[in-house]
């Protein structure tokens, strides 16, 4: 049931299961500050989140950052062909070493070297070389030279963040001891590795920002009971009757029929529909039905009330055709039609009315998602 | 703020043709700096409604000069970047600008993103 804020401050959990009861993420996880803090740590790191693509640094020495929560990483292709991923901080005194480098223009380096006291670091992270000045200590009256320890390359190493792969989205885990990634992923693994994913170039990226939780978006993402009122132009060819959403330990996918058959060379996998994928924490794969290429979203939170969408295009070729300049443009418009009422959700549930909403009984997706905060939070807090 | 009403400052990124308003003028950096983060895409300025006349000049420091003397704790970078943008120049330069002007010492910032002259 819907609990309205009538002073009595009564929530309960979100329901275990929703053919029993239908609570919602009490309202206060939307909103409060100390929530986005929190999911610093509760979420984001303790899951596998989604880094970045494999396809933007094929060479050795290719690399990006990217930031999650504070965590700042640098994500790059060693010598062997592996990507790794190191936090970007020197071993010397903690000083960020490059400078912030999105996936859309990665850099190259021979070696990563500390622009503060030029530390340098070898592609697999481990120390390679120190200016003089820390071999010796000519200024330091009571140490002789010979007695400056040498510095051991694999102790003085960038600090490795856990990296896995599937296909080539490469997620990065910052717990001590995470459950793998395979078992995270559940069935998304097997089903994103059968499909030809590294073939398809970044060809777009769109960062939007929106004034709602990025919970809300991912709840407005998992679901689309919404898209008949409010999506009409994108529902027109399809069947939302006879589409199906499925529900995985982490992740779900919604399957949407279209009305009519389209060209099966118009689309990466081989089922006549589109496929949506929700993996938790923030991330999605969105398996177009009329367009040969694939898109994610990364749902980044920036505060309690605000979120970047960072929407990314693959295509054949990096180079868009005028067909999916115009497929990228009736995208954005979909996204633009559901800010508007994510924002208009965030208002409602920032006015304080509202303690705890309630899911419908289709809702079984954002049920998954709230459910997934909460035992965040509870496992946090134990 | 309702809905209705337009926000005083907004900046929009020429590549992704996507627009930020922003209530306070900084807002317009934070924009710049996490729109940047992942994409390497400078924007620019698309609203500035500023209470008073800003100098007619792309020299951050003659404009921090003109302006100091109406802040008690140094002009804000998001001002500095709205009035260099009224002669075309993107955030992002302005805030590089900036930045060298600094290292020469012409330029303190006596709290986070915010100028005053030496």
């Amino acid at each position: 049931m819907t609990r309205w804020n009538n002073g009595l401050d009564e929530v309960e959990r979100v329901s275990p299961d929703i053919t029993d009861e239908t609570n919602a993420l009490p309202a206060r996880y939307f909103t409060d500050p100390d929530v986005h803090e929190m999911e610093k740590d509760a979420v984001f790191g303790q899951y596998w989140v989604y880094a970045g693509h494999a396809n933007c640094i094929p060479d050795s020495g290719d690399y990006f950052t990217r930031t999650i929560g504070d965590r700042e990483i640098i994500v790059l292709r060693n010598h062997d062909g592996e990507v790794q991923a190191f936090y970007n901080v020197c071993a010397h005194r903690g000083s960020a070493i490059v400078e912030e480098t999105p996936m859309t223009d990665p850099g190259n380096a021979r070696r990563i070297q500390c622009p503060y006291h030029l530390w340098t670091y070898d592609l697999d992270g481990d120390l390679a070389s120190t200016p003089r000045s820390f071999e010796e200590a000519p200024l330091n009256p009571d140490l002789e030279d010979e007695d400056v320890p040498e510095l051991d390359a694999e102790e003085n190493s960038l600090m490795e963040v856990h990296s896995d792969r599937i296909g080539p989205f490469v997620f990065v885990n910052f717990a001590d001891d995470p459950m793998p990634l395979a078992e995270q992923a559940g069935r998304l693994e097997t089903e994103l590795e059968s499909l030809p994913l590294e073939e398809y170039q970044l060809a777009r990226r769109i960062v939007s920002e929106v004034e709602c939780n990025w919970k809300v978006f991912g709840g407005n993402y998992s679901e689309c009971d919404h898209c008949q009122a409010n999506h009409q132009d994108w529902v027109e060819n399809l069947e939302l009757l006879e589409s199906e959403l499925e529900v995985d330990d982490y992740h779900w996918v919604l399957h949407y029929k279209h009305k009519e058959d389209v060209d099966d060379e118009m689309r990466i996998h081989d089922e006549h529909e589109a496929q949506f994928h929700y993996f938790w924490p923030n991330f999605a794969v969105n398996m177009y039905g009329t367009a040969d290429g694939y898109g994610t979203y990364i749902i980044d939170p920036i505060d309690e009330g605000r979120f970047q969408l960072v929407a990314d295009y693959y295509f054949r070729e990096s180079e868009l055709t005028e067909e999916e300049e115009q497929f990228v443009r009736t995208s954005r418009q979909l996204q633009e039609e559901d800010f508007e009422l994510v924002e208009r959700q965030q208002r409602g549930l920032q006015s304080g009315a509202i303690a705890q909403a309630q899911l419908g009984p289709n809702e079984h997706t954002v049920h998954r998602l709230h459910l997934l905060a909460q035992e965040a939070y509870e496992t946090y807090d134990a | 703020m309702s809905p209705q009403q337009q926000a005083p400052f907004a900046a929009t990124c020429p590549d992704c043709e996507v627009t930020s308003d922003a209530t306070e003028a900084n807002e317009i950096v934070d924009f710049y700096r996490r729109h940047h983060r992942h994409t390497g895409h400078d924007v620019v300025v698309a609203r500035a409604d500023i209470a008073f006349d800003v100098p007619a000049t792309d020299d951050v420091l003659a404009i921090v000069d003109a302006l100091d003397a109406r802040y008690e704790d140094g002009v804000p970078v998001g001002i500095v970047v709205a009035a260099a943008s009224e002669q075309g120049v993107t955030v992002g330069e302005t805030l590089d600008a900036i930045r060298e002007v600094r290292l020469t010492g012409a330029l303190a910032e006596p709290r986070d993103d915010h100028l005053t002259a030496v």
